[in-house]
């Protein structure tokens, strides 16, 4: 971070940038300023919206569809791109610039290896031959720690894990010792404990290299293990921008504070009730499979009304598994659910009305959740009618009342279509639509994980606050632990089908843990811009990939 | 060289260069080639063949023409949603939208636009085209303009009907084997196959020459034939609706087979279905058109253009073009549906919600 030569790699100057929508260019990005030097790694973040990928591609020069460059000046080593023709702009993507894009799984070719994937460009550019390349691929592979280096580049993209395959993009952007890469939110799409490998990857080779890198994150934990200087976005504004210490203990705007805060939020513990309460729902020695594939094996927890039971793992430990099972989509093979001490039939075929009613469920993804082409009102109120046989009047001021619930105001949304609301207000939906049927337990199926930090702790407070008021049993599936330290009242930890521990989130929070909990506790991304650093040094930077595997 | 020659190269250079001057690099380029395809075409076929050119590109500007002043009109006239669309369809939409009015107007009021009856004899066999027949006579001395009007209500309203029960089998069929699954999918599936395995020819004049060649049994020998391609597409479409979360929420949520159909499965699944709406109404019309050619189809005296082009054919060997004008007619109803479908399935392909 010191000592490194300090010219000018990229400079930004009052960027501009327009998007075509309703048939007229809106300004989507407002005149920001970006300088970066040698050898930095700038992280920029702000929710979505804010423009971070925007202005991450028109570092490149690049704009996409239905987005054009308006005015401004993007100056990469003394070269002005904005005025420079199309040919020289290629020329210098992928050799002198490089972009890592979030879903490696999406951006890979999978009808190619990864290795001939690897020496495209360095070949493209004639700057080395094909089999060199490829010595260079191998090389880089080590560097990366990717395991069997001299093997994995022969594999298709489908035939490693996927952080692996985010190593490899990254080896790629490198193949061309690019002076400045553009990182797209890489870890977004993966596990806690994946993302630490591919963190600590990428930080050491851009170190080793000497290279530039923008960094493009909603993340802040993670931002302040990577970055040198970090920038703050709001709605293609900047809100500001200082090196990372300074920014993580003393931010000066109120916007930035906030989006701090986010991770402080955190409601008071519930305990069990005494006595001989009957829990909303017991599941009890649970196994189930598909196919011949065991994907549960002996699972059992008890929710209680006005409680929340976090359930965690990795992607693959058979949460949403369990979620399935409840509700009757995947009959077990063996064991029972109790919902009120009575026991439900295996199938949602063969549920009651009345016992379909009382759980309900909220998905991770608003966008398929919802029926795009059918109105807000009838979303909502579909279960209203059709439980509860609601029609005209009744019906209307039922669905009023559901969306006051949420706090979205009725005349504004009560006839619109989904895909008019953001990412925060479909899921506002979601949950409106699983209270219209008046339920007593829900199953909260991730639903945070695809919403911005501040935007999902509006829903974490609405989720929080619903159940204080309705006394709503939760059983909450997520993989990130600050949602569970907000909200859970007890925690079960779910690994490769079995329970792990389970357990008082206090106790759970706790050491001594199980070595499966303590290594996803660990791997939580923390405020502290040297966590990553201590944290490989305490389990040894070769025990990354080993410790996944407790 | 004569005052034409002279004015053609003089406005195509004339052009060329206003092009050039208000830096429109297409219309330059495509003036420009045009003007130097016209020295060597000049040079080898003479004046004719310039003139050919030119009523060529006229008749091109007049459809361009038409298309784009059609589209304005349909803009002011038409109503909310659709005039939005309109706004910013390509010509070439209007232009269909334009043709397939027009035969439309003729079909529905036939008895009004044609001046003869449909099966009237006028005059002798095959007179020439005159004051009083726009097109010439057919075969019998029965006006050609008057059939071709008529045609139009018969060929294609057939069609219209065969196509429409045809989708309503085979979509009805498509959204429950996707729904249902299992054994009944299966079934569908198999069932479809086999009558897939069979040219849709061999098929048609087989079921035709058991059942007779009444209207009504053609239709539904030609729905029977075309539903299976609709009840595959269906079934792919809706098969991708299926496996959404809103769709789970709803079985959770205990909802019957025929709301989900209805309400859930359908609304996502129109924009594909219209297209190939379009596209199977060609196939149908084309179908019928061919059958009516074996003697199958619509049976004399109704007029029906496949059959116009089978009586008339005859004619092509003394180098009349009688018997082209009901195969153009069934060709640019063709391209002028397609035209729209192709604008539908762009507009469904996610570029507009």
């Amino acid at each position: 971070m010191t000592g490194k030569k300090k010219d000018v790699l990229l400079d930004i100057k009052d960027l501009r940038i327009e998007g075509y929508s309703d048939e007229k260019w809106i300004e989507i990005v407002h005149g920001v300023d970006l300088t970066l030097h040698r050898g930095e790694v700038m992280g920029l973040i702000g929710e979505s919206g804010a423009g971070k990928s925007t202005i991450g591609l028109a570092a490149m020069g690049f704009a996409r569809d239905g987005c054009r460059i308006s005015g401004g000046s993007i100056e990469f080593d003394g070269m002005e791109l904005t005025t420079t023709s199309e040919a020289d702009r290629r020329a210098l993507r992928g050799a002198r610039i490089a972009y890592v894009a979030q879903s490696a799984a999406a951006s890979f070719n999978p009808a190619h290896k990864l290795i001939d994937q690897h020496t495209e460009a360095p070949v493209h550019y004639r700057m080395r031959k094909r089999l060199e390349s490829q010595e260079d691929a191998m090389e880089l592979y080590e560097r990366l720690r990717l395991p069997n280096p001299r093997d994995i580049g022969f594999r298709y993209p489908h035939q490693v894990s996927g952080g692996q395959l985010q190593r490899a993009m990254t080896a790629m952007a490198m193949a061309c010792r690019p002076d400045l890469i553009i990182f797209d939110e890489p870890t977004t799409a993966l596990d806690v404990t994946t993302q630490i490998e591919v963190l600590a990857a990428i930080r050491d080779i851009v170190d080793q290299f000497n290279t530039a890198a923008i960094y493009i994150t909603h993340d802040l934990a993670v931002v302040a293990q990577m970055a040198d200087v970090i920038k703050v976005l709001l709605k293609g504004d900047e809100v500001e921008e200082a090196d990372t210490e300074t920014m993580l203990k003393s931010p000066k705007e109120d916007y930035t504070k906030s989006l701090w805060a986010v991770r402080s939020f955190q409601r008071e513990q519930k305990s069990r009730p005494t006595g001989d309460a009957v829990p909303v729902v017991s599941v009890q020695e649970i196994d189930a499979s598909y196919g011949p594939t065991k994907v549960l094996d002996n699972v059992s927890f008890d929710v209680y009304a006005g409680m929340t039971v976090a359930v965690v793992g990795e992607s693959g430990s058979g949460k949403s598994t369990t979620a399935r099972v409840i509700t009757g989509l995947l009959p077990p093979d063996k064991g029972k659910i109790l919902m009120n001490g009575e026991e439900m039939p295996p199938s949602y075929k063969q549920r009651s009305k009345e016992e379909l009613r009382k759980a309900q469920m909220i998905y991770q993804m608003a966008d398929t959740a919802l029926n795009p082409k059918v109105r807000i009102c009838d979303i909502i109120g579909r279960p209203a009618q059709f439980y509860g046989g609601l029609k005209g009047g009744a019906l209307k001021s039922r669905v009023d009342e559901l969306l006051d619930l949420i706090e979205l105001e009725p005349s504004q949304y009560y006839s619109r279509f989904p895909p008019e609301l953001s990412g925060g207000q479909k899921q506002r939906i979601g949950i409106a639509r699983a209270l219209a049927a008046d339920p007593t337990f829900i199953i909260c199926d991730e639903v945070t994980s695809a919403l911005d930090q501040l935007v999902a702790e509006g829903i974490l407070k609405l989720l929080d606050r619903l159940q204080k008021e309705l006394n709503l049993a939760y059983m909450f599936i997520t993989h990130d632990l600050a949602t569970v330290r907000s909200i859970a009242d007890e925690v079960v930890v779910m690994k490769q089908g079995k329970v792990v521990e389970q357990g008082p989130k206090d106790v759970m929070f706790t050491p001594p843990h199980h070595p499966y909990t303590d290594l996803l506790l660990s791997s939580v991304p923390e405020m502290d811009p040297n966590w990553l650093t201590t944290l490989l040094e305490e389990r040894g930077v070769d025990n990354v990939g080993e410790a996944a595997d407790v | 060289m004569n005052y034409f020659v002279i004015g053609y190269y003089a406005l195509l250079i004339g052009a060329s260069c206003t092009a050039a001057h208000f830096q429109s690099r297409k219309a330059f380029l495509l003036l420009f080639s045009l003007t130097l395809v016209s020295f060597i075409v000049g040079i080898v076929g003479g004046e004719s063949a310039l003139w050919t050119i030119t009523v060529f590109a006229g008749v091109i500007a007049l459809c361009v023409g038409t298309s784009f002043a059609f589209r304005e009109f349909l803009v002011i006239v038409g109503w909310g949603e659709f005039s939005k669309a309109m706004k910013t369809a390509p010509l070439t939409a209007s232009f269909g939208l334009f043709i397939i009015g027009t035969y439309a107007i003729a079909g529905v009021f036939s008895p009004i636009i044609a001046p003869y009856g449909e099966a009237e004899i006028i005059t002798s066999a095959f007179a020439p085209a005159d004051e009083n027949l726009l097109l010439g006579a057919d075969q019998l001395g029965r006006d050609m303009f008057s059939r071709l009007v008529y045609g139009a209500r018969n060929t294609v309203g057939l069609a219209l009907v065969a196509t429409i029960l045809a989708f309503l089998m085979g979509a009805i069929g498509g959204l429950v084997a996707a729904t249902t699954g299992g054994w009944l999918d299966q079934f569908m599936g198999r069932v479809v196959d086999v009558i897939m395995s069979v040219p849709s020819l061999i098929f048609a004049l087989l079921l035709l020459s058991i059942f007779g060649t009444g209207v009504t049994v053609l239709i539904i020998v030609i729905a029977i034939i075309y539903s299976p391609r609709v009840f595959r597409l269906t079934r792919a479409v809706a098969g991708n609706v299926v496996v959404m979360d809103f769709i789970e929420a709803a079985r959770l949520r205990g909802e019957g087979m025929w709301y989900l159909v209805r309400r859930e499965i359908l609304p996502n699944s129109t924009a594909p279905l219209i297209a190939e709406f379009g596209l199977e109404f060609c196939f149908v019309f084309l179908l019928v058109a061919g059958l009516s050619f074996l003697g199958l189809g619509i049976q004399p005296p109704t007029a029906d253009w496949g059959s116009m082009v089978r009586e008339n054919a005859t004619l092509i060997s003394f180098g009349e073009i009688t018997p082209l004008f009901p195969a153009g007619a069934i060709a640019l109803l063709t391209v002028a549906v397609n035209f729209v479908v192709d604008w539908m399935l762009f507009r469904s392909s996610g570029l507009k919600g």
